[in-house]
């Protein structure tokens, strides 16, 4: 009986060999709602797994491994000494003011699939090509963009041969520290827009064209049908787009930098995931590099957090 | 009823952990180190150029240890700083290691196998054994050499009525003849591409010599450098000089030195271009389009008196040991066949780069590599090498802002300086 009671867990084994019979079904029920207990955890277990075991622990592996030295110090724990030698370092701080740059411009990023957008909804002529043709560069893989650009914008390329003939002076695109960061952020959004044009298009979509109809009606003219009428009726659109929009160029900027400016000049393109990497990869500090991104994670973290809530608040005021 | 439920579950777990392992631990088949077969990593073996090579020291391992499976992995140039550092952090991974000479293998010196034991034999017959060594150890024997000589067109400077023969002894000459050349054909002086801020250190290892004295010169390979002197200032100076008077080709921040500067050069739009000895941008790399008689090879010519220019090179690419190798003495056998005479030869036959072999005959190969192999016996190591990875990276970044304007000679010395001494 002893034994019996401490492995309830078995059933196949308990029922022949208890030859307690009065004590079955209500052990059956207690077995059976045990197994519909047991069962969420696990078929939960494997996603739980996985999250925990190739995400999570990593993740403190590596913020741990940021707290250690590098090179001859190996291994030992330095404490806070890599995050100072980080935010002492003028390359890294460039790299955040960059992120800084992206804030900032993502209002711009935004605007253009969007009024592009009102053009093919406003059904311009032409629209059905330009559906296409705006969407066409997102399926470039950023490699491929990079280099095409690194051509136009050459300093003996097509872009500066267009300038000259208009008379004005060549710029040195991507060699020009002040100019860079703008060109490899244009091309970046030259490169992505086509998918916030196709969400963009998805909220037009569920636009309510008679509000269209009175306005015309009431003889609204076209900046003001977009004031008064589309951005109204798009916020979380235009909201979703916004927080998309921006992780798109905190996380997938790397490749157009590596090919277009390699971080340069003068490490005016710096972005922390390219500081990481020449860290890592060339400079061999890995702590270091670890420090990096656990900095890069928790801005990433404070982004985020930032854009659910907006994200929450808008959602809320809609209910 | 709780079986039928657990078992498959059971089964789910396992097989999601099993794959996830699985992918964790990366292909299995390029971490070798077992008794039977060796691993090496590099980035030559994948290329067609380097095909001879390996086949030939394949041949001359299985000769020495027959029972032996030799297994090549070559990885991606770009990224393979950054796999081998994973590997490192590991510790384990391939058994032979290609390496660039110089800080790549220095910093990462604690992962390898000293080879001074082993590779006795070889000391004599092959050079470049100093960039491949740190505190008095040899951690990996040389392939190839690297350096920085002065390659020129020989038809641009016919055409500008100068003598393709005689290039020019002293720097001032040297501008003066870039004036003439640029006013006759219109080409440029220098094929500059500094994109990736490599375009500096050719500069201050091409120029060195011609600039600092022989005792400046010894004193900076043996870490003892002198950032305040005049002539490692001058050294700058002339770098923005040569920027601000429009000696470089256009656009030089936003051109990549590999290759479109030397696009630049092959295709007669400058005159000069301070290249490689081996891997790219050598005279074989040039002969695409320009044919070996036409390059020629200069001495670096003479800034200061008293300077004594001489050709700046170090050991190139290497084969090291990985600590972590079961049987390092199997391993260097291996690093023996991959630096035999056969090999090398083959190595220089199909990709034009000067061999650590300094005995291997190159008369067939035209005026510019036997310049640089008459010169080598006079050679020193370059500048730019003896300096720490995080002191040439930012001398990069800083080169890129002398070019454009934004800083001035006094600070980026200023800068070095402090970072040689932390770095």
């Amino acid at each position: 009986m002893t034994a019996q009671s401490l492995s309830p867990a078995r059933p196949a084994p308990a029922g022949p060999a208890g030859g307690a019979r009065p004590a079955g079904p209500s052990r059956r029920n207690r077995a059976g709602s045990r197994a519909e207990r047991l069962a969420p955890l696990v078929l939960l277990a494997p996603a739980l797994l996985i999250i925990v075991g190739l995400r999570l622990w990593p993740l403190v592996l590596g913020v741990n491994f940021s707290f250690t030295g590098d090179g001859d110090r190996n291994g030992m724990m330095v404490g806070f000494e890599n995050y100072a030698t980080l935010f002492g370092d003028p390359l890294f701080r460039t790299a955040l003011r960059n992120v800084g740059l992206l804030v900032l411009l993502l209002p711009v990023a935004v605007a253009i699939p969007g009024l592009l957008a009102t053009f093919i909804y406003l059904r311009v002529p032409g629209h059905r090509l330009y559906r296409g043709v705006y969407f066409f560069p997102a399926v470039l893989s950023p490699v491929i963009v990079g280099a095409i650009f690194n051509l136009l914008l050459a300093f003996d390329g097509p872009l500066n041969k267009l300038l000259g003939g208009l008379g004005i002076g060549p710029v040195d695109w991507l060699g020009d520290p002040s100019v860079a960061i703008f060109a490899v952020v244009g091309v970046h959004v030259w490169a992505t827009f086509g998918m916030a044009l196709v969400v963009f298009l998805a909220g037009f979509a569920t636009l309510d064209s008679s509000l269209l109809d009175a306005a015309e009606v009431d003889g609204a003219s076209l900046p003001q049908t977009i004031r008064h009428v589309i951005v109204p009726s798009l916020t979380r659109t235009i909201q979703f787009v916004f927080v998309t929009t921006m992780i798109g160029m905190l996380t997938s900027m790397f490749g157009l930098l590596y090919v277009m400016t390699t971080g340069g000049p003068a490490g005016s393109t710096y972005l922390p995931e390219y500081y990481i990497w020449i860290q890592q990869g060339q400079l061999n500090q890995p702590a270091l590099a670890s420090a990096a991104s656990t900095a890069l994670f928790l801005i990433m973290l404070v982004v985020g957090l930032a854009q659910i809530g907006i994200l929450r608040r808008s959602a809320g005021k809609e209910d | 009823m709780k079986q039928r439920t657990l078992w498959p579950a059971v089964l789910v777990v396992g097989l999601t952990l099993s794959a996830g392992c699985g992918s964790a631990a990366g292909p299995g088949s390029s971490s070798g180190g077992s008794g039977d077969k060796l691993v090496v990593w590099d980035w030559k073996s994948g290329d067609a150029k380097g095909a001879g090579y390996v086949a030939k020291a394949k041949a001359d391992f299985a000769k020495k240890h027959p029972g032996v499976n030799v297994e090549f992995v070559a990885q991606p140039f770009d990224q393979y700083y950054t796999l081998l550092g994973t590997a490192i952090q590991s510790g384990k991974g391939p058994d032979v290691i290609m390496f660039n000479g110089g800080g790549k293998i220095r910093d990462r010196a604690d992962a390898l196998a000293p080879l001074d034991e082993y590779v006795a034999q070889d000391r004599q017959r092959l050079a470049g054994w100093d960039a491949f060594a740190k505190d008095g150890k040899i951690y990996a024997e040389p392939v190839t050499l690297q350096g920085h000589p002065i390659y020129y067109n020989k038809d641009l400077y016919q055409k500008a009525g100068l003598d393709p023969a005689g290039p020019p002894k002293t720097f001032d000459e040297f501008v003066k003849n870039c004036g003439v050349i640029t006013a006759k054909t219109g080409a440029k002086c220098l094929a500059l591409g500094n994109k990736e801020g490599i375009g500096i250190q050719f500069w201050l290892s091409a120029l060195g010599s011609a600039v600092l004295t022989p005792r400046e010169y010894d004193d900076w390979i043996a870490g003892k450098r002198d950032w305040s002197s005049a002539n490692v200032k001058k050294v700058f100076e002339l770098w923005k000089q040569a920027g601000d008077s429009g000696l470089n080709s256009d656009g030089a921040n936003s051109t990549a030195m590999f290759n479109d500067a030397f696009g630049i050069f092959n295709s007669g739009k400058a005159a000069n271009v301070i290249g490689l000895m081996s891997d790219v941008g050598h005279w074989k790399d040039f002969a695409e389009f320009l044919t070996p008689e036409k390059v020629g090879v200069m001495v670096a010519p003479a800034v200061t008196p008293g300077a004594l220019p001489s050709l700046p090179y170090d050991g190139g690419i290497g084969y090291a040991v990985a600590k972590w190798t079961k049987d390092p003495k199997l391993a260097a056998d291996l690093v023996r066949s991959l630096t035999s005479s056969d090999a090398l030869k083959s190595f220089y036959a199909d990709s034009g780069a000067i061999a650590s072999d300094t005995t291997i005959d190159v008369s067939a190969g035209g005026p510019a590599v036997k310049t640089i192999v008459s010169e080598l016996k006079s050679g020193k190591p370059a500048l730019h090498v003896a300096l720490p990875s995080k002191t040439v990276d930012l001398m990069g970044r800083l080169s890129q802002e002398l070019l454009s304007g934004s800083t001035t000679v006094d600070d980026v010395v200023r800068q070095l300086a402090a970072s040689d001494k932390t770095g």
